[in-house]
C-alpha cells in the first residue's frame, strides 16, 4: 500500500465526531480606515507617508539615488536607477525596492504584493529597505475582506507585509532589520 | 520514541532550578510576551468569536481530514507543484534526501519547522554529507550552540545575550565580549545572507496548507522563509496532515490569531502563500503522518491536532516557565509537548509536569482542550500500568484514583482538608520535587468541579 493511501485509509478510523464548517460572519471595523490602517502599521515598525503620493516619492528616490545608492522601481511612474536583473541573486546589492501593493490591511497593517509586480520573487526581501505603494481606498478593514480580494492565480505568489523583517530572539529585544528588509515606508496615492 | 537524555521530567526541570536567577529571568521573560498577547487579544472585541471560529473550522478539517488532503492534493499538481506522502519521520527524511540528491544538493537553508525537528531531519541529512543551515535567528543559535529548540517559537529564549555573544565571537567571528541584541543581529543577518545567496535549496515548514487553492502558507517575522525559498530554484515543504484548511478564508481567519497568541503581534511581519513553483523553478510538499491519524483515533487527544503552534499555552504555562523547554523529553515543550508528545514519552512523566491550571486552555486560539488532553493522558498512563518512578512508589494508588473520576474528586477533597487541617513540614514530603522549593497552596474550600457547578453550571 502506498503511503498516501496507508493515510487514507487510516482516517476512516478517525474517532471524532462530525463539525459543520463555521459561518465567518465577523463584524469590521469600518470608522477611519487609513487611520487605523496607519496606527497599526506604526504597531509594526512601519510608516505610512499619507500626503504627496508618487511626487513625493519620486523626490525622495532621486535623493537616494544622488547618494549612490542602488534603487529598483516596479511601480508605473517612479524610475530607479536599476533594472530587473537576469537571475534572482543579482539583487543582492539592492539598498531600496519601490513595489506596488494590491490592498492595505487597516487590523493589522499588512500589504499585499502579488509576484506579478515583483520582477524576482525575492526582490521585497531581498533589499535594505523596501518602499510600498497602495492606493488609499485599497484599504480594507480586516483579513476576512482581504481573503475575498487578494488574487493569488495557479501558480503564483503573494504575500502580506507587514512592517520591516524584525526579530527577538536574543533576550527578547526588538531588533528591526532581520534577513529582509531593514525598513518599510508605505506611500498612499 | 526513545530518546538517550531520557530523565523524568521533575529530574531535568530540578537541573534547570538549580540557577533561581535564570529560572526567574526565563519565568518574567514568557510572561511579558503572554502580557502582551493579552492586550492584543483585548484589542479585538470578537477575540472571543474568532477563537470560536478557529475551534469549529479545525475540527470540521479535521472531521473531513481525508476529502481535504486530496483537493489540497489534486490542486497543488495542477499547480506545478509535486506531492509526497510520508507515514512517518523516516519515510519523510528519505523522500526529503533523495529530492536533494537528485539535484546534488550540497546546502540546504532551513526556516523553522517543528516537523522537521520531530523528523529529525537535520542528523539525517548531516550523514548524508548536505549541510544544513537553520536560518531562523534563534534556531540558528541553538543550532551553532549544538541544542534542541526550547520553544515553538522562541527556540534559543532559554539563553542570555551575553550567551549568545560568546557562541557567535566563536563560530561567526563576532567581537569578544560583544553582546547587544542589535550588532549580534545584524552580524547573523550578514552571515546567512551569504547562506541563502549560496543554497542549492530552501526548505520551510507549513503554517497553513490551503485546501481549495492548493497553496501553502509560510509564515515568519524576519523573513528568513522568503529569503530562503525565493533563491535557489528548489523549494520544499514539510507539513503535518493537520496543517490543512479548507479555503483563504480559513487561513485569513487563522492568521488573525495566530501571531495576537504568539508574540502580541497583529499580525507576523511576513504571511506568504505559495501556489506553485518559481519561473524555471521546482517546489515540493510532503505531507506527512507521524503519528497524527493514531491520535485521531481518541476523541479527545484528536483535538491536540487544533492546534496551530502559536506558543501561547507554553507562555502562560506555570510549569514550563519555571522547568524550561529542554525538560520535556519532547521536541515540543509545554503543555501542547505534553498533549502531542506524552504517548512517546519513554519516561512516562511529562503527563505530570502540568499543575492542571487550565490557563493554556484559555489561552489558546482554536481552544485545544489541552488541560483535559493531559489529565485524559495521566489516564491512560495509569491504565496502561506506567506511571513514573517516584510517582508508583509513593502514591501506588495514584492509578486507581486517576482512573476513576469519583475516586479522583474524593482524593482532591481529602488533599484539601490535608492541607487545612495538618502542619506543612508533615506534608510537604508528599509533594515530591514540586514542593521542595514551594510553599504549599492555601486549600480552597471546595473543587473547582463543585464551584463551577454551584456558579456556572
Ligand atoms: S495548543 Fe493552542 S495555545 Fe498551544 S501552541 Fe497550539 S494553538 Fe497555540
Amino acid at each position: 500500500m502506498s503511503s498516501k493511501d496507508y493515510i487514507l485509509n487510516a482516517l476512516k478510523s478517525s474517532a471524532i465526531a462530525p463539525q459543520a464548517m463555521p459561518v465567518f460572519n465577523v463584524a469590521p471595523r469600518i470608522d477611519d480606515l487609513v487611520g487605523q490602517f496607519e496606527t497599526n502599521l506604526n504597531t509594526v515598525a512601519g510608516t505610512l507617508h499619507r500626503e504627496g503620493g508618487l511626487v513625493a516619492l519620486q523626490l525622495k528616490v532621486d535623493e537616494l539615488i544622488a547618494q549612490g545608492l542602488q534603487v529598483i522601481s516596479m511601480v508605473d511612474g517612479i524610475k530607479g536607477n536599476r533594472a530587473v536583473t537576469d537571475t534572482a541573486h543579482e539583487l543582492r546589492d539592492i539598498d531600496y525596492a519601490v513595489i506596488p501593493g494590491d490592498l492595505g490591511v487597516a487590523e493589522n497593517g499588512a500589504i499585499w504584493v502579488n509576484n506579478k509586480n515583483l520582477g524576482h520573487r525575492v526582490t521585497p526581501f531581498i533589499c535594505e529597505n523596501l518602499f510600498l505603494v497602495i492606493e488609499a481606498d485599497t484599504i480594507v478593514a480586516n483579513m476576512h475582506q482581504a481573503a475575498s480580494k487578494v488574487t493569488l492565480e495557479k501558480g503564483e505568489f503573494g504575500t502580506f507585509i507587514a512592517g520591516p523583517s524584525k526579530t527577538a530572539d536574543i533576550e527578547q529585544a526588538l531588533v528591526v532589520g532581520a534577513h529582509g528588509a531593514c525598513s518599510l515606508n508605505v506611500y498612499l496615492v | 520514541m526513545s530518546n538517550k537524555n531520557s530523565a523524568v521530567h521533575a529530574k531535568k526541570a530540578e537541573i534547570f532550578c538549580r540557577d533561581e536567577a535564570r529560572v526567574d529571568w526565563h519565568s518574567k521573560a514568557l510572561w511579558t510576551v503572554r502580557e502582551k498577547r493579552d492586550r492584543a487579544a483585548g484589542s479585538l472585541p470578537e477575540w472571543e468569536q474568532l477563537r470560536q471560529i478557529g475551534s469549529e473550522m479545525k475540527l470540521h478539517t479535521l472531521t473531513n481530514l481525508g476529502l481535504y488532503l486530496e483537493e489540497f492534493e489534486k490542486n497543488c499538481l495542477e499547480n506545478g507543484i509535486q506531492v509526497h506522502w510520508a507515514k512517518d519521520g523516516a519515510e519523510h527524511n528519505r523522500i526529503v534526501h533523495k529530492i536533494l540528491a537528485d539535484k546534488k544538493v550540497k546546502k540546504l537553508v532551513k526556516s523553522k519547522s517543528m516537523l522537521t525537528e520531530e523528523c529529525h531531519l537535520n542528523p539525517y541529512l548531516e550523514g548524508h554529507g548536505i549541510e544544513v543551515i537553520d536560518t531562523d535567528l534563534g534556531e540558528r543559535i541553538i543550532q551553532l550552540a549544538g541544542q534542541p529548540p526550547s520553544h515553538i517559537v522562541l527556540p534559543a529564549i532559554h539563553m542570555k545575550r551575553g550567551e549568545v555573544g560568546d557562541l557567535f565571537h566563536d563560530k561567526i567571528g563576532t567581537e569578544a565580549g560583544a553582546s547587544d541584541p542589535f550588532y549580534l543581529t545584524r552580524a547573523a543577518r550578514a552571515h546567512l545572507r551569504e547562506q541563502f545567496l549560496s543554497a542549492d535549496a530552501a526548505m520551510t515548514g507549513v503554517n497553513m496548507a490551503v485546501a481549495d487553492k492548493g497553496a501553502v502558507v509560510v509564515c515568519t517575522n524576519e523573513g528568513n522563509a522568503d529569503m530562503g525559498a525565493n533563491l535557489p530554484k528548489l523549494q520544499l515543504h514539510s507539513m503535518g496532515i493537520d496543517k490543512i484548511v479548507p479555503d483563504l478564508e480559513s487561513a485569513s481567519a487563522l492568521l488573525r490569531t495566530l501571531a495576537r497568541n504568539a508574540t502580541g503581534q497583529p499580525v507576523t511581519t511576513y504571511s506568504s502563500f505559495y501556489r506553485g513553483p518559481q519561473e524555471g523553478g521546482e517546489m515540493h510538499v510532503i505531507i506527512v503522518d507521524n503519528g497524527r491519524t493514531d491520535m485521531l483515533k481518541d476523541k479527545i487527544l484528536a483535538e491536540s491536532l487544533k492546534c496551530i503552534r502559536c506558543g501561547g499555552c507554553l507562555n502562560t504555562c506555570p510549569v514550563y516557565r519555571r522547568s524550561g523547554g529542554h525538560s520535556y523529553n519532547y521536541t515540543i515543550p509545554g503543555p501542547i509537548g505534553i498533549a502531542v508528545g506524552a504517548q512517546n514519552d519513554d519516561t512516562n512523566s511529562i503527563p505530570w509536569a502540568c499543575t492542571l491550571c487550565g490557563s493554556c486552555s484559555y489561552v489558546c486560539p482554536t481552544k485545544v482542550p489541552l488541560d483535559k488532553i493531559i489529565h485524559h493522558h495521566r489516564r491512560l498512563k495509569a491504565e496502561a500500568g506506567k506511571l513514573p518512578y517516584g510517582k508508583s512508589s509513593y502514591m501506588p494508588l495514584v492509578g486507581n484514583f486517576m482512573a476513576s473520576e469519583t475516586m479522583l474528586n474524593c482524593s482532591m477533597s481529602v488533599a484539601r482538608t490535608a492541607l487545612k487541617v495538618l502542619p506543612g513540614s508533615l506534608l510537604k514530603p508528599f509533594s515530591g520535587a514540586w514542593g521542595k522549593y514551594r510553599e504549599l497552596p492555601t486549600a480552597p474550600n471546595s473543587s473547582f468541579e463543585a464551584w463551577f457547578k454551584k456558579n456556572r453550571g
